[in-house]
């Protein structure tokens, strides 16, 4: 996402991934499918006309055409792939949101063994995908809800157990051994591969393919609310779990979602934050909420009208 | 087989296997300088192929070495958490142009992996069982990928940052685009087997070209030796390098192929125009065998002719050869041997026929002189009678008359045995009953045996059958037989005669309890007019002899002194 004071544009509005977030402060002016957006400031916006007086967003930027804009000024603001999170540049700051993604294997009917899918989830070291593929970014997970929401994620176990791992895989049959893991998106591949290397340490065999279809998939779900039981009950409905019953306490939210992990039909890996990189141009603070979305208009640029 | 035969064969085996030695012996040296010529060829290629090994390894170091001397390296090196650079080794490699390379921390872990960039934490322990490896150069090694294990000819380089050590392991895969970056000469192929399993696996075989089943098992037998080798499969050569890791384990095994097809083609023109040759050769050498038998086996059969007809009785046979060689001297030693037994065989005959003579002439002396005398004295009486006595003369005539003319029926029946030899008649052939003859012939002289104090036994076969003869000669042989035998015992004795069957033949034996003979007596027994008595012609068993010869049968006697004499005739049937 890019940010400039000037673009305009007179195709209607459409939102994606926080852009309708933009909707208020500011009106969309211009619209090319999948390329361009140009939001404009709106006067009568009920906070007061925004700062900025156009935000241009520019899709279709891989995150290293990205980051090569930031560094050379051509934008102001842009996503961050984990791989530059821990590299300082001078003259860049980032926003964080809180974890509000989660990370999981989510299996699918042909892996229908419940020691194959624990085995694979006790043989995933998740702190060297932490550390070095997600470069510290967010929480190891052994839960749906982040911990800043539920507050017992912590109850639920993170540890690899590899030996474990590998007495289940040799208590299945060998054809039950051995599936495919989909990744639909490609940042989260070279995690993918590192499940397949540990699966491979347990004796499972796990072929990576690229896509949507695989008897288990790798993917990310967005945490949809701050409140744990409708955030808990959006993660279910979008993972095609059953819908949990009672969560109106606590201890009912614990029970629900522990309830949704038994069979380890879905194995939560990851809670990772929604990171930007911003330019020094950008002036204000925060320009999103925990929860990601975007909060650009009490931003300025260095320049700019105040 | 005829001496020509036989000559014509010895030569001609001699031929053959004088050709075949020299065409083997051509063909094995030739085929010895083309194996040694193509040996060489694939040395120079191992050579060449060590000088490449040695030059790929000698990039990869200096690749290697190179990214330990870039600032990348060393930062990473001196990074307290390197883990941000977990995907660095993908563009180092991509940047110096190998296809492995890892980035290795101090404790061993990988911390980035260009190969496999999944396997970052994993441990690469034996990086920090040598303490220094700059001297190690480039060596074969396992490398894992996602999708199996390869070999890899690698190199270590390490970076040091502060107290933190970054280990570089960097290489090239030997698999089939290594192989095509050999440079071969045509006729000749390049195979990497690659022992990463603990099996023999063909797939692991690379290479281009055939292969089969006994390429695999060529294979899996050098690899189980470990050793450098040679072999041959098919139509093609093979030399082997075990291909050894860092620490002596066979990694792989290179095969070096040369088409020996060439060389098999030179062999086969070789061996038809060699063969071509020798068939020819063997072929000259038969008909100037052929030659030289028939002018030296000319003379050779020329002799064993005349020798024949030398045997056959012509004796002034001669032959004539006029070589000067040593045939042509045998040829003249035989002419002159001819001609002296000519000479002495005339000689011979004279002398027999005078030696006959003389003994004719004692014989018919000696015989006529018995009856001689008394005519002499008869008549000397009768004339001294009439001169003296006349009133007596005929009473002495009377009685000299009597006595001359039994002398003279004497003189005229010793004649008449003379011309009974001379005259001896062809026998009539018939089947002849001997058991019959025998016992008929025996009754007739039962007269003369019982006045000789001779007791005759006659034990006859009765399985005898007929036997063809001539009974009238026969029993005549017979009969002097048994007079012979009967002077033969003066004071008596036992005559015996026996019939014996000889199934196709008959034996007829005469033996007598008489005084016996001497070997020299016996070996003179049958000649004519020969006799051991004081009286007889000598004629007796001449004659035998001589019906048991117009028999076609023999005659023998078996005696000793003291111990009476058998004589024993064998008949045909």
């Amino acid at each position: 996402m890019e940010t400039r004071d000037a673009i305009e544009t007179a195709d209607p509005p459409q939102t994606g991934p926080g852009m309708g977030d933009l909707a208020g402060p500011f009106v969309v002016t211009r619209w090319d499918a999948g390329r361009t957006a140009v939001y404009s400031a709106e006067e009568n916006a009920p906070g007061g006309r925004p700062f900025l007086d156009q935000v241009e967003i520019v899709m279709g930027r891989t995150l290293r055409e990205q980051a090569t804009d930031l560094e050379f000024g051509r934008t102001d603001l842009i996503e961050l792939g984990w791989n530059d999170v821990r590299r300082p540049t001078p003259a860049r700051r980032s926003w964080s949101s809180a974890p509000v993604r989660v990370v999981v294997l989510a299996f699918g009917p042909r892996v229908d063994d419940p020691r194959v899918r624990e085995a694979l989830a006790l043989a995933v070291n998740r702190t060297a995908i932490h550390n070095v593929l997600l470069q510290g970014q967010g929480e190891i997970a052994g839960a749906l809800l982040p911990q800043w929401i539920s507050g017992y994620a912590f109850l639920f176990s993170t540890a690899a157990d590899v030996a474990r791992a590998r007495s289940l895989a040799a208590a299945a049959p060998p054809p039950a051994r051995s599936f495919t893991l989909a990744v639909d998106d490609p940042a989260l591949r070279p995690v993918a591969d590192r499940i397949a290397l540990n699966a491979r340490d347990a004796g499972l065999l796990v072929a990576v393919v690229q896509g949507p279809s695989g008897d288990a998939r790798l993917t990310q779900v967005r945490v949809m609310s701050r409140d744990g039981a409708r955030a808990l009950a959006a993660m279910a409905a979008t993972l095609g779990l059953a819908a949990p019953g009672r969560m109106d306490t606590p201890e009912a939210l614990y029970a629900a979602e522990k309830f949704l992990l038994e069979g380890f039909r879905v194995v939560p890996l990851f809670h990772l934050p929604d990171v930007y990189g911003v330019g020094p141009r950008v002036k204000g603070a925060s320009g999103i909420t925990p929860l990601g979305e975007w909060r650009l208009e009490n931003l300025w640029l260095e320049g700019g009208r105040p | 087989m005829t001496f020509r035969t036989r000559l014509l064969l010895i030569f001609t085996i001699a031929v053959i296997v004088s050709v075949g030695l020299v065409e083997w012996l051509a063909i094995d040296a030739t085929r010895r300088a083309f194996e040694q010529m193509d040996s060489r060829r694939v040395d120079a290629l191992v050579a060449q192929f060590r000088k490449e090994f040695q030059g790929r390894g000698g990039d990869i170091v200096r690749a290697v070495n190179g990214i330990a001397a870039s600032d990348t390296a060393l930062s990473i090196a001196g990074a307290p958490d390197p883990s941000a650079y977990y995907n660095e080794a993908a563009a180092m490699a991509a940047a110096r142009g190998l296809a492995v390379l890892e980035l290795v921390a101090d404790d061993g872990s990988i911390v980035s992996s260009a190969e496999w960039p999944a396997r970052f934490g994993y441990k690469e322990d034996w990086l920090l069982q040598r303490a220094e490896w700059k001297s190690q150069g480039a060596f074969l090694r396992r490398e894992e990928l996602p999708d199996g294990v390869t070999l890899a000819l690698v190199a270590v380089a390490t970076v040091t940052a502060g107290d933190r050590k970054l280990y570089i392991v960097g290489g090239q895969q030997l698999d089939e685009g290594f192989l095509s970056t050999l440079v071969l000469p045509e006729g000749m192929r390049a195979l990497l087997y690659r022992d990463l399993q603990p099996q023999f696996s063909p797939g692991q075989l690379l290479g281009p070209g055939p292969r089969g089943p006994d390429l695999y098992a060529f294979v899996s037998e050098v690899r189980k030796r470990g050793t450098e080798s040679s072999g041959t499969i098919g139509s093609e050569a093979f030399h082997t390098l075990p291909l050894k890791g860092d620490d002596g384990g066979l990694l792989g095994v290179l095969l070096i192929g040369s088409s020996r097809e060439e060389l098999l083609s030179l062999e086969r023109s070789q061996r038809w125009y060699g063969s071509l040759a020798a068939a020819t050769g063997i072929l000259i050498g038969i008909i100037v065998t052929a030659w030289a038998t028939l002018r030296v086996t000319r003379p050779v059969q020329r002799l064993a002719e005349s020798a024949g007809k030398v045997a056959a009785g012509n004796w002034d046979t001669t032959v004539e050869i006029p070589s000067s060689d040593e045939v042509g001297q045998l040829a003249r030693a035989f002419n002159r041997m001819t001609h002296q037994l000519v000479e002495q065989r005339e000689r011979l005959v004279q002398a027999e026929r005078v030696a006959a003579w003389r003994e004719l002439a004692r014989r018919l002396a000696h015989e006529l002189k018995n009856p001689l005398f008394p005519l002499q004295i008869t008549v000397e009486n009768m004339q001294r009678a009439r001169e003296r006595s006349p009133d007596e003369f005929d009473e002495v005539f009377r009685e000299g008359a009597h006595t001359l003319l039994a002398e003279l029926a004497n003189l005229k029946q010793i004649i008449a045995r003379f011309s009974d030899f001379a005259k001896m008649p062809a026998p009539r052939m018939e089947p002849v009953d001997f058991n019959s003859l025998v016992a008929e012939t025996m009754r007739l002289l039962d007269a003369p045996l019982a006045q000789a104090r001779v007791t005759p036994k006659i034990i006859l076969d009765p399985g005898l059958g007929p036997v063809n003869a001539d009974a009238e000669q026969m029993t005549r042989a017979l009969r002097n037989l048994v007079v012979n035998a009967i002077d033969a015992m003066p004071n008596g004795g036992t005559l015996t005669v026996r019939t014996i069957s000889l199934g196709p033949g008959m034996r007829l034996e005469v033996s007598d309890t008489g005084q016996g003979l001497t070997p020299e007596e016996c070996a003179r027994l049958f000649t004519p007019y020969y006799t051991t008595k004081t009286h007889g012609t000598g004629l007796g068993l001449a004659i035998v002899q001589s019906v048991v010869s117009d028999h076609k049968g023999r005659i023998a006697v078996e005696s000793e002194p003291g111990k009476g004499a058998t004589f024993r005739i064998d008949l045909g049937p």
